[in-house]
Order: C-alpha cells, then structure tokens, then sequence
C-alpha cells in the first residue's frame, strides 16, 4: 500500500492519469467537443444549403474533403453542424436519468418496506416498456422536438440507475457512519443526500458516463427513423437520409456513423476508466 | 514403514506487485504410509501452498514451482505430464479443504458431486457409482444418508458438509489425504466430532494424513509426527510428543504455550508481533523481529534445519545453546 | 418449484400490462389536440362521421373513468381498434408480424449467449491473455456502434462486395411456392444478416460479463475442489464453473429482452425485415396511433412474458432458489 496519505478522489486522479486508453477516450471527447462548437471558425460550409452536385466522392474535391450527400450537401459541414445537438440530446437525457434514477432509488433504498415495494415496482414497470419503442411513441404523440426527445430518453432510461443507486444504500446505509449520523439526530434527507449520496457517487458516476453513451445512441435511433426534428441537422438524421441511396455511394452513411461510434466509443473508455480508478482492486488484475 | 511422499529442497514462488516473492524456501520433509504428519504455524507461512503444490494446483501464474522435488512412491511428480497428475489426484491424493461452506459446488447434488469423483477414477458403472456413494455417507456419520444424497449442499449443515468433503476424498482409497485446516470453520463440538471421523478413517482404509493447522492442540491429539513451518521454511521437526513436550525453537514454544488448558485459556495469548511479509525478509532469521533469544548473528544469518537426534530445528539460539 | 410463486408472478404479470393499458390511455389523454384526433391520427385522413364514430366507440363524450373502463375492458379482448392506415383491426395486423420478431429477437439472442459465453469462457482461462484484451476491446466496440449502422455497412458490404447472403425482406418472392423445408431454409438465409446485426452489441456485452462472471467462480473453493477431485480442465471449465457462471448470465439475459425488441425495431426498419418493429415504424410515421399503442402493449407483453420464463429458468438453475416463494 501507498503509505503517503491521500484522498480517495486525489488516488483515483492518479491512478486514471496513468490509464492510456481512458487519456485517449477524453482526447478523443474533448476534440469532438471542439470541432462541434468552434468547427465553424475554421470550415465555413453551411450543412443544410445544397452546395454541389450530389454524391461526389470524398478526397476529389478539396472545398469538400468527405464528398456531398445525395443532395449535393457538405457532409463534413454536416458533421460539424450534427455534432452539437446529438451531444445536447445525449447529456440533457443523462442528467434527467440520473436524476429520476438516484431520486427513485435513493428514497427506495434509504427507508426500505413498502416505500421500496412500490417504488421497485414502478421502476419494473418502466423496465417492461421496451424502451426505444416507447421513446418514440412519446416523441410522436408530442411534437418532434430536441427537448422531447431528451426527455423520452430521459423516461426510458432510468431504471437501471435507480437499480444502482438502491444496492449502493442499502450497502452503505449499514455501515457505521450512517448509524453515528442517525444516532445524534441527523435528519432524514440529510443523511441520503449528504451522507449516503456522496459516498455512493463513484459507480453512480460510472453509470452517468455510460448513460450519456446509451443516450447519444438512442438520439441517433430516432434522428435515424426521421422521427427527431426534421430541421436540425444531427448525425442520425444524416444517415437516415441517405439510406436509400447506400448502394449508389458509402461514404454519407458512413462517416455520421464513424462519428456516433466514436464519440459513443470515447465516452466509454472514459468510463472505463472512471471504474479503474474507483476501484484499485481490479485495477491489480 | 515406507515413505510414501517425499518432498525435497521443494521452493516456490509468486509474481507480486513487490516482485517475484519465495513462498516456500528449501521445504524437505516426508510421509509415511498410514501415518498423520501434522504441519502447524500461523496463517501465511506456507503451510496450504505446501498441500497445493503437492495436489500439483499451485495457480500458476502468479505461483510457479521454482526448485526442488516431490516425490510420490518414488515417482517425481514436478515435471509430471498434467495427466498423470490429473490420474493421481483424487485418486491417490486427496484433499479436504478449510471452508466446507463453499467447498462444494452449489448447483449439484452432493451425490452427484461424489458419483464424479469415484467415475473419473474407477471403471465403475453409474448405478454402482451411486449406491457406493451413499454407503461412504453413511460411513462418514450422515444419518438417512440415501435422502440427504439428494440434497445440495446448501440443505447440509457445516459439519455435514465436511463429512461429505471427507466421503468425496476418501471415495477412491487415496495413499495420501491432505486436511487444510478441515475444522477452523466449524463449531468447537463438531470439530472434535470431525477429528474423530478422520481417525477412524484413517485406521480404516490405511491412509496418510497431512494435517495442515495451527493449532497445537489439534496437533497433540491427531498427529505422529510435526513439521513446524515459519515465512516459508521449516524450521522445526520431529516426532509429536518430541515437539510437544520438548519444544526447541522459540518459535514452536510460542505455539505450544497457546495450547489452552483448564487453569488457562492461553488461546486468547499469542505470540508477539506479526509474520514479516514474504517480500520484506531480510537476511537473516525471519523470526528474529518475534524472537526474544535474538542477538546480532540471527539479524545477519539465515539457519538452516540442522538435526540434532531425530529432532530438527532451524535455530542459532538453539544451536550455540544460548537457550 | 411451488406452485403458489408461479401464480404469484403469473398475477404481477397481468398487473404490469394493465399497467401499460392505462399508460396507453394516459398518453392519448396527454398528447396535445383532441382525443379523437389523436386516435385516427393526423395522416389518418379523419372524416367527421369517423372521428364521431371514434368518439362513440372510445365514450370520449363520457367521464374520464367510464372512458378508461371502456378502454380496459376492450384491451382484455385483444381489441385494439382499426388501424386507419393499413384499415384493418389492428390486432390482425400485429398477429401477421409478430412471429418475424420473436424470430429475429430470438435467434439474435441465442446467438449472442453462444458465441458471448464461449469467447468470455476463453478469455477467462487466461486473465492477461490476448483473448481476454480482445474480448474488452471487442465489448467496449460493440457497445458504442449504432446498432442500425452496423446493418447499414453489413448491407453496403453483402450487396455488392459479396453477395452471398440477401439483404432485404424475409423471403424470397421465386420460393413463395416451394415445400415447408426449402422455405424454412430461405427464410434462415434471410435471417443471418439481421440476426448478426441485432446480435453484435449483446453478444460483446455476453462475452465481458461471462468472463468477469467466470473469473470470479474460478477463484471459487468448488472449483478448487473439482480440480483436486482429479477432473479434467474441460469439464473444471464447463461443468463446475459454467454452470454456476451461467446464473448472473441468465439475469442480465432476461434484462436484455427489452432492449432487444427496441433493437429488433432498428435492424427490421435497416432490412426491411417485416416484423413488429417495421410495422412500428410504418405506424409512427403515418401517426397510425391505435396501431402505435397496440405494438406497443404486444412488445411490452413479450418482455413480460420472457422475464417470467428467465425467473423459472433462475429458479431452476440455481437450487438454492427452488422451492422459495
């Protein structure tokens, strides 16, 4: 054992800035991040005017280095422009999960009986709905829009967190530091939310990261079926509309669907990574 | 008598995140047929990795036999293909293990468990298979042992459970059973009820026995014979009312003043100090730090198992009769 | 097993899916613009005299509770309206496709188990092997690709690259006549593309967890035992350790299925496979709501179902659950 005393959270820095794969999965991240919000400042190409002939084939035209869809449409014009609303989606749909999911499964686990029965129950229930399906006959029923989309996903989404987040308090809540709290009177709420909560937040965050990534794919799903907003331009989208015409040219599927994989891809190893530094034990392995 | 095991100079070791470690340095000793040699000492100090290296299980990697010997009725077993071990165990060589509780697989019937092992030895057909393993339940003290056959171990008690580890071990006649620790898990009446069992087994079917503990009562009513291991080594060997009465290295006195009694419960006593870690042993005596007879050549010098009569020990103090 | 466990989850099983009968009323309520509306769809092209047969059939001139009564008491018959767009009941429509799904989620799923276990089981023997690098590699790519992309590039490359397996529809239009085995066969032909589309994404997550799942019972004393028992590496690997593996496998096996069938829709609507999920699809874009909430009771009914039969195969599986209630 390290004898230099440190904090937890001060180790599980350490221990990821020494992780290859989760360093390249944030570089990767971070320069997707970047190309989505500042892409504009250095290619000036607008994704939605039609800007060429169609299907021109990528590397033969340098005003448009990955070709043009079956429009005529820049596609890395198109790639900068998607990028921004796919992440949006993918993170609002994650901060929504994770926040019905710890909410159910923090006061399921903390008080037990039958607070726990129903509040399990409900959580099977959404479990049933097979989630994609439902998300979209939300979409549909509401109208098509970034803040619906999120928000179904957000509904579809959060049983396995609350799952999660229940073990961990029912783990924690035995241990002798929530005992010491409750034995000099600490209240209720105090103790989820400022006792058991943070001592639960590593898997929590784990979860969140690969919340974002399951998000960011069901975004592309429904982009893909044509059933998001039809005037942003997203990655999904951008490979729904040129389903037709694969055979005739690869490349305006293919390059959206390189860019979901790889930030979907990166998100992951962050995560990964995330988990090897919480957890030094399996780190050994 | 004849040595049935013989284990010579045998060293083993371990990759650990502080380097290759020596497990086991130099471990000689040998068994006789029919006898119960015991082999005592605190928990890290090699005793189960002895058992495991002779079962030919040390999980490698991160273990590996680095040196030495062990000889079966003669033959080596070190450098044996894997089916030749895979013959021996079970078969000549058996073991019981510490925890009764997860010895045993929990998806299968304890009759199935024990039908396995007498089928992957024995020319024998299913049903004969089966009705032989109710009749070693029977033998090893389980009452209505046709129905408990039936159940999983999870239905069984502790101390049944080890009676069926004992039935599974001795199922094909070994030469040989190896007992790590078979009763630490279990309630003090059923551990003297499981001790009981192993010696009328072994008077019945003719067994060696290595008894693997590190309780010095345990040794005094089971064993003939003890080898008292210490960080790897053994460092004391004789026969058991030799050591038990006479014991030379500090170290076994230690032990053996942990033997409660009626006046004393000296099992709440131990000896001072903590096993130095495998990977932080110096030069000289490993029990130099514990050791109240220590002086200056026990910090520089490391002794070696030096026999005096039929009584071996592994100590400076001892030798220069400092003690 | 007892009995009185099976009626138990028999009963939650009823109950979750009027559950889902009420969620469908709940939505149509919600959704914003006129019930009626809402139910013939906005592509439905609705006459008056329809949206006032409509409003007759669902009571929507009714208290809300009577409406909700009306609508429960036609899901107990199966009855889920007319579908405006195909114009037949809608419980027909489902019942022509929803064979091809089950089909599809099924022969994916076993697919993925198979191959999942058997390269986690290879990665275990050996923790810091290649096969273990490969199989983290393996699951952290198959969870990150777009399940219909995946299709996609399959497509682009089985279409022209090599042309040895069809890419679109379940059968082929020349074999429509032929005897029960060719078409059996035809429809297997049909099948391997998707099946291996759906199947990537589970089979990675399959094979990581069978392999965290193996390292952790080979560590196990059991498995000690069986080794010193004298049994083989073989029946050490796939009797003891497997079989109790195989448990945590089983779980998340039945967790899956829900995801599967979200899946299913993605790879039907990519292959045209004409199964549930395409009907799902075709429905949500001509806002065909009957049809919408009907796949959507009969995907939610499928899941419940497949968790019923996961619980007992638990139960089976494990004998330290038998006989508990």
């Amino acid at each position: 054992m390290d004898e230099s005393a440190q904090s937890p959270a001060a180790e599980a820095w350490i221990a990821f800035c020494h992780n290859i794969p989760a360093l390249a999965g944030l570089l990767i991240l971070l320069g997707i991040v970047a190309l989505t919000l500042y892409g504009t400042l250095f290619y000036a190409g607008d994704a939605y005017e039609i800007v060429w002939a169609p299907h021109e084939k990528p590397l033969t035209e340098s005003d448009f280095p990955l070709g043009t869809d079956y429009l005529g449409r820049d596609i890395v014009a198109g790639l900068i422009a998607g990028g921004g609303p796919t992440l949006a989606v993918g993170l609002c749909a994650a901060l929504l999960t994770m926040v019905i999911g710890i909410a159910f499964g923090a006061l399921a686990g903390y008080y037990g009986g039958w607070v726990d029965i129903v509040l399990m129950r409900i959580t099977e229930f959404f479990q049933v709905l097979p989630a994609l399906l439902f998300a979209m006959v939300l979409v549909t029923l509401f109208s098509p829009s970034l803040v619906t989309i999120a928000i179904a996903i957000g509904v579809v989404s959060w049983p396995q967190t609350a799952r999660l987040t229940r073990a961990e308090f029912l783990k924690i809540k035995e241990l002798e530091y929530v005992t010491a709290a409750r034995a000099i009177g600490t209240r209720d709420r105090r103790i989820i939310w400022k006792v058991i909560l943070p001592n639960a937040a590593p898997p929590l965050i784990v979860s969140a990261t690969l919340t974002v990534g399951v998000a960011i794919l069901f975004e592309a799903g429904i982009s893909f079926l044509g059933l998001g907003d039809p005037n942003t331009m997203s990655w999904g989208l951008m490979i729904g509309m040129n389903r037709e015409y694969i055979l005739d040219a690869w490349w305006p599927v293919t390059f959206p669907g390189l860019a979901i994989f790889l930030t979907v891809f990166s998100v992951s190893l962050l995560g990964d990574g995330i988990n090897d530094a919480f957890n030094p034990r399996l780190r050994e392995r | 008598m004849s040595r049935i095991l013989e284990i010579d100079d045998l060293a083993v070791d371990f990759d650990t995140r502080f380097g290759r470690v020596r497990a086991l340095d130099g471990v000689s000793v040998g068994l006789e047929a029919g006898e119960t040699l015991g082999l005592v000492g605190e928990s890290g100090c090699g005793k189960s990795i002895t058992a495991l290296a002779v079962m030919g299980l040390v999980p490698t990697p991160p273990g590996r036999i680095g040196a030495g010997s062990i000889r079966f009725c003669g033959e080596e077993l070190i450098k044996a293909p894997k089916s030749r071990l895979r013959n021996l165990r079970g078969a000549e060589i058996a073991m019981i293990f510490q925890e009764p509780m997860s010895s045993l697989n929990p998806v299968f019937t304890v009759e199935d468990q024990i039908v396995e092992a007498i089928m992957l030895h024995r020319p024998i057909e299913y049903d004969a298979a089966r009705r032989e393993a109710v009749a070693l339940l029977e033998r090893v003290g389980i009452p209505e042992a046709a129905q408990r056959a039936r159940d999983y171990p999870h239905q069984l008690s502790g101390g049944m459970r080890q009676r069926v580890m004992i039935a599974m071990a001795v199922s094909c006649r070994p030469r040989v059973l190896i007992a790590d620790e078979p009763t630490t898990a279990l309630d003090v009446t059923v551990q003297a009820q499981i001790f009981d069992l192993l010696g009328e087994i072994q008077h019945e079917f003719g067994v060696a026995i290595i008894l693997i503990t590190h309780d010095m009562g345990v040794i005094s009513e089971m064993a003939d014979r003890v080898a008292v291991m210490y960080a790897g080594r053994i460092i004391e060997e004789a026969g058991a009312d030799d050591v038990l009465d006479h014991p030379q290295h500090p170290y076994t006195r230690g032990l053996i003043a942990c033997i409660p009694t009626l006046e004393d419960d000296a099992s709440l006593r131990e000896i001072p100090g903590v096993v130095p870690p495998l990977h932080a042993l110096g030069r000289g005596c490993a029990f130099a730090d514990r050791c109240a007879y220590m002086d200056a050549r026990c910090r520089r010098e490391r002794p070696a198992l030096a026999p005096t009569g039929h009584h071996a020990n592994a100590c400076l103090a001892v030798a220069e009769g400092r003690l | 097993m007892s009995g009185s466990y099976l009626i138990k989850r028999l009963l939650w099983g009823v109950l979750l899916m009027a559950g889902v009968v009420v969620l469908n009323f709940l939505l149509i309520r919600l959704a914003p613009g006129d019930a009626a509306l809402v139910i013939a769809g906005e592509m439905g092209g609705a006459s008056e005299e329809m949206l006032a047969s409509i409003r007759k059939e669902y009571g929507l001139d009714r208290p809300l509770m009577v409406q909700l009564g009306l609508y429960l008491a036609d899901m107990a018959r199966l009855d889920f309206g007319q579908s405006f767009y195909f114009n037949q009941p809608v419980t027909g429509l489902i019942a022509q496709r929803v064979g091809a799904t089950i089909l599809l989620v099924i022969v994916a799923q076993l697919l993925a188990i198979f191959i999942g276990v058997v390269l986690g089981v290879l990665a275990a023997r050996n923790p810091g092997g290649p096969m273990s690098a490969f199989v983290s590699v393996f699951a952290t790519i198959g969870y990150a690709v777009p399940v219909f992309w995946t299709g996609i590039m399959l497509i682009i490359l089985f279409a022209s690259v090599l042309p040895i397996f069809p890419v679109e529809g379940m059968q082929s239009v020349k074999l429509r006549e032929a005897g029960i085995i060719v078409k059996s066969l035809d429809i297997l032909h049909h099948l391997v593309l998707p099946a291996f589309t759906l199947a990537v994404i589970y089979l990675a997550q399959y094979a990581r967890l069978s392999r965290a799942s193996m390292l952790e019972v080979l560590g196990s004393d059991y498995i000690r035992t069986a080794r010193a028992k004298g049994a083989s590496e073989a029946s050490v690997l796939f009797k003891h350790a497997l079989r109790n593996a195989a448990l945590p496998i089983l779980t998340v096996a039945g967790l899956q299925f829900g995801n599967l069938i979200s899946g299913a829709l993605l790879v039907e609507t990519v292959f045209n496979w004409p199964g549930m999920g395409r009907l799902a699809f075709d429905s949500i874009l001509r806002r065909d709501h009957p049809t919408i909430l009907g796949v959507l009771f009969f995907s939610a009914a499928m899941v419940v179902v497949a968790n019923l039969l996961t619980d007992l195969a638990y139960r089976f599986a494990d004998p330290r659950l038998r006989g508990r209630t």
